[in-house]
């Protein structure tokens, strides 16, 4: 009897014990990609009775794209200013005393729901000891044009998902690519987002710094960038997924398509750009064979993601 | 050949299968397990001492995929798992091992079971929705009884070719008001050695076993019953996959209440609610020729109900059993980059996918006459499944719903005629099945056998089977011959077609496949089972196989046996026996190449045992001595994964004692 006992315990016991526990999948996905939805003050500097303040995600500027919403307080009136042209230019500063800029908005749009002048820089560099970025703006109120700098700094993109490539193209023209969404994607189709500029080449000699002239670029448009996501991992084997969609311009002017990730872990988005009359601008088709224990050659335009 | 071979077992008659279920005899608690014809005692009659896997291939209609010594998948007439439904006293239970390395039947053990339960096709449809049938592992539970009584049993035994040592031992307590079984048993092996006496590696398991069942009497006409089996089985082989198991276990748990009725044609109620959870971890670290690890857990949990009454008046009997469970079957697979500083990557291949089941079925039957029986049964079920992290699945099928509800309708009817020494059946039946969960909603799941990546798809039509079977036979104190056909014509065949978009993802693929329904596809299975006692002491016995599979164009589909033949010799002598088979299989002519397979050539095997039988005391002990594959032949069967060879010679002993 004491035996039939015995094992009954051993079951009772069995039954609560588990030996590996699962993987929390949620947790997994969070893990490695920080995430920011939030708008919050990343610089602010005053000017006479102004206080403009300037809203990055997170409150940071990073490598990379940057959705900016400035504001212009009246400290006087305690009033935000809402009519007002505004112009916004980053310019960084190399150690060798250049100056480039980068792609940006530079005459900010006002938007009405969110009260905020809109626009975006594309930071191509962070800032590091010897490089420096300053913003050069200017703004009107009551038919006066006021016009500030401030020195800022550009941190270090941690979110590779939000990575951005900056290269030649074939016509000889620099172009940027710079991904906005997702910022956190997952194992499923994503709407993926990138920005697509070039830098116009001044036609005219340069006046007083700065002059926007020297320091200006645009939104490409009409182009087509194709796109063929693989994980480069030798263990991977060159894996590819189906269900990619290559990225068009929309009225947004950012370039969309649909990404697939088959799984979490490394990806490299293989790109080509396209012009408006199908022409390579940059890129290479990659293999498209498996080829396990080997390294997936990457296209000569490529983003690494991670998520 | 083969219509010559039709022809012969149409023209010839026997023992058709009269196994429908008796109920006359309800007097007390003991009688009233309802039997089938199933094998009664687990043992072959090659081998005494036989492993659930070894004794079940010894059924006509039961075949094996092999990915090593360990842990068979049986195909019951031809068709995988997905296709029948594999139970343990009713009870549903699903593997965990998205690479089927775990059929149910390796989470029992021969000491825990009393017999196996197989009902080909859409008599099988009472444990739930098939196509093909259903196989029970039917428990081993002793009856109450007047007196108190133990009782129990001892297995030991050792195998030349792998070291496999084995021990089982078993005992039973029962009395007037309780009853109590347990089992407990351990088996290691080492590798095993083909027939050029090379070894195979990574074949070795080692597999624990313990049961216990306890049943108390609640009245005069009631009972209760508990019953629980641990499985553990460590450091598992398959030497055809490129990894090998590290742990699985296997906790399987249930709860009976049992009533009788005496004066009313409602004979009994058994409602029994059960659990079972279990865990199943591969390991490719075992592999040095593995470039990429990756590990492989996979996790499978049910609870379920089934309630089972039994009916009958006069010449009317019936059984109605309640089917209900709910599964989720989880599998992860997370890849380790060669810089392991550096991320993993991980996906889900079972993204926590819930089945949910009820049905209910039903059997009747009525005898005609005092010669022939009529049986008419049916069922309705409604199947659920859900995936959690449906964004898996939808990366193959993109807005693929993330809940299906199916409608599984099963109908089948028989006849059965008995006259004079011959006997008739014919039967005809209906099923639909549900896609499983790897067919539904499997996601990059590596088949070894052809190297393709597997991705399921939630939109898989059900399965439609129409099934015509028939038997004859013919028995007198000599000769036993019985002879079966059966045909199946299944529509949305699921199976792997070749995706054209996607890539690989497993290491060793070639491609990714895609689980796509057929419009159709035909299986015939027929066998002819003879015995003749030639002496008082000397039965011969044999049995031919045959089955085809062909898909909707007409080509073969995989896994279908090749002719095959099975012929023994048995002789006994007072407490002495011998006993000596032949068996083999033909050249598989009709193989798929479309589907991985080669063509596997002929082969036969030879097998002989003798046994003792003794007694000290009131000790009944019975030592066998026997080799299988005597001659050493080096082989390999049509459904060897990746045509790892057969064990070769193996001689084994084997020490039995009962009391």
């Amino acid at each position: 009897m004491r035996f039939f006992n015995f094992l009954a315990a051993a079951f009772a016991f069995a039954a609560v014990s588990c030996t590996l526990d699962k993987t929390d999948y949620e947790a997994e996905i969070g893990l490695e990609v920080p995430e920011s939805y939030e708008f919050k003050e990343a610089v602010s500097l005053n000017t006479g009775n102004f206080k403009i303040s300037i809203d990055a995600l997170n409150g940071t500027f990073y490598k990379g794209y940057n959705e900016l919403h400035l504001r212009i307080l009246n400290t006087q009136t305690n009033q935000n200013i809402t009519d007002s042209e505004v112009t916004f230019l980053p310019v960084m500063t190399n150690s060798d005393e250049s100056k480039t800029s980068c792609p940006h908005q530079y005459a900010m749009k006002f938007d009405a729901a969110g009260k905020y002048f809109s626009g975006y820089s594309v930071f191509t560099s962070e800032s590091v000891a010897g490089s420096s970025w300053k913003l050069y703006l200017s703004f009107t109120a009551d038919n006066q044009k006021y016009e500030i700098t401030k020195d800022i700094s550009v941190a270090k993109q941690d979110n590779k998902n939000l990575n951005m490539t900056a290269f030649t193209g074939k016509d000889g023209e620099q172009y940027y690519i710079a991904l906005v969404a997702p910022q956190k994607p997952k194992v499923a189709e994503n709407a993926l987002t990138a920005g697509i500029y070039k830098y116009n080449k001044p036609t005219t000699t340069a006046g007083t710094f700065p002059d926007p002239s020297q320091f200006s670029y645009s939104e490409v448009t009409g182009y087509t960038l194709k796109l063929d996501p693989r994980m480069p991992e030798p263990s991977m084997g060159n894996h590819s997924s189906p269900n990619n969609k290559d990225l068009t311009q929309q009225n947004d002017g950012l370039y969309h398509g649909v990404v697939n990730y088959t799984m979490t872990g490394n990806w490299t988005l293989n790109m080509i750009l396209t012009n408006q009359n199908g022409l390579i601008v940059k890129g290479t088709v990659v293999p498209t064979d498996f080829t396990p224990g080997i390294e997936g050659v990457k296209s000569e335009l490529y983003i690494d993601t991670l998520f | 050949m083969k219509y010559i071979i039709l022809l012969l077992f149409l023209a010839m008659s026997a023992n058709a299968q009269n196994n429908h279920a008796h109920h006359d005899s309800i007097k007390n608690l003991e009688e009233v397990r309802v039997k089938n014809a199933a094998k009664k005692k687990i043992e072959t009659d090659m081998k005494m001492a036989v492993s659930v896997d070894e004794f079940l291939s010894s059924a006509a209609n039961i075949s094996f995929i092999k990915r090593g010594a360990y842990a068979w998948e049986p195909l019951l007439n031809n068709m995988t798992t997905e296709r029948s439904t594999v139970t343990i006293d009713g009870m549903h239970i699903f593997g965990a091992c998205t690479d089927k390395m775990d059929p149910i039947t390796s989470y029992v053990e021969s000491n825990n079971l009393a017999s196996i339960d197989i009902k080909s096709g859409q008599e099988g449809s009472l444990h739930g929705a098939t196509i093909a049938g259903s196989i029970d592992l039917k428990r081993r539970s002793t009856p109450f009884s007047t007196e108190r009584k133990w009782n129990g049993g001892y297995q030991t035994g050792f195998e030349f070719n792998n070291k496999q040592f084995f021990n089982l031992g078993n005992v039973s307590y029962s009395s007037n008001k309780f009853v109590a079984d347990a089992s407990i048993s351990y088996r290691t092996a080492d590798n095993y050695h083909d027939g050029n006496n090379d070894e195979v590696k990574h074949s070795q398991y080692n597999k624990f076993n313990t049961a216990l069942g306890l049943a108390y009497k609640t009245s005069e006409l009631s009972s209760v019953r508990f019953d629980a089996i641990f499985d553990q089985a460590k450091d598992v082989g398959f030497p055809a996959l490129p990894m090998d198991l590290w742990l699985s276990r296997a906790l399987i748990t249930s709860a009976s209440y049992k009533q009788l009725f005496q004066e009313s044609w409602f004979k009994a109620v058994d409602t029994k609610v059960y659990y079972n959870a279990i865990e199943h971890y591969m390991d490719d670290t075992t592999r040095p020729e593995n470039l990429v690890h990756m590990d492989m857990p996979g996790w499978s949990t049910t609870y379920g109900l089934i309630s089972k009454a039994n009916l009958q008046k006069n010449t009317y009997s019936s059984e109605i059993q309640l089917n209900a469970y709910d599964n989720l079957s989880i599998a992860e697979m997370r890849m380790y980059p060669q810089d392991r500083s550096k991320r993993t990557m991980f996906a889900y291949s079972w993204p926590w996918v819930t089945t949910r089941f009820a049905g209910l079925s039903m059997n009747n039957f009525w005898d005609i006459s005092e010669k022939s029986q009529v049986n008419l049964g049916g069922s309705l079920g409604v199947n659920y499944n859900y995936s959690k992290f449906v964004e898996f699945n939808w990366i193959f099928h993109p807005g693929a719903p993330q809940e299906k509800t199916r409608i599984l309708p099963s109908l089948h009817a028989g006849y059965q005629l008995e006259l004079e020494h011959f006997n008739f059946s014919v039967g005809t039946g209906y099923g639909e099945r549900a896609p499983s969960v790897s067919e539904g909603y499997g996601y990059y799941i590596y088949n070894s056998f052809d190297r393709y990546d597997y991705i399921g798809n939630p939109d898989l039509k059900n399965e439609i089977s129409q099934e015509l079977n028939a038997s004859a036979g013919f028995r007198n104190e000599r000769l036993n011959i019985v002879g079966k056909v059966n045909y199946f014509y299944i529509q949305n065949y699921i199976i792997g077609k070749i995706l054209s978009m996607g890539s690989p993802m497993n290491y060793q693929s070639v491609g990714v496949k895609g689980y796509t329904s057929l419009d159709h596809a035909a299986l015939f299975n027929m066998s002819l089972n003879t015995s003749y006692n030639i002496l008082e002491h000397l039965h011969w016995s044999g049995t031919l196989t045959y089955a085809r599979g062909t898909d909707d164009k007409g080509g073969n589909l995989p896994f279908i046996r090749p002719l095959s033949y099975l012929t023994s010799l048995h002789f006994m002598h007072k407490n002495f026996g011998i006993q000596t088979s032949v068996n083999g299989d033909f050249e598989q002519i009709n193989y798929s190449p479309e589907y991985g397979e080669d063509q596997t050539p002929a082969y036969t095997i030879w097998n002989l045992s003798a046994d003792y039988t003794f007694k000290i005391n009131k000790v009944r002990s019975t030592i066998q001595v026997g080799a299988e594959n005597l001659l050493n032949e080096y082989y390999s069967t049509y459904a060897d994964w990746g045509n790892i060879p057969r064990m070769g010679r193996n001689i084994f002993t084997s020490l039995k004692v009962n009391f």
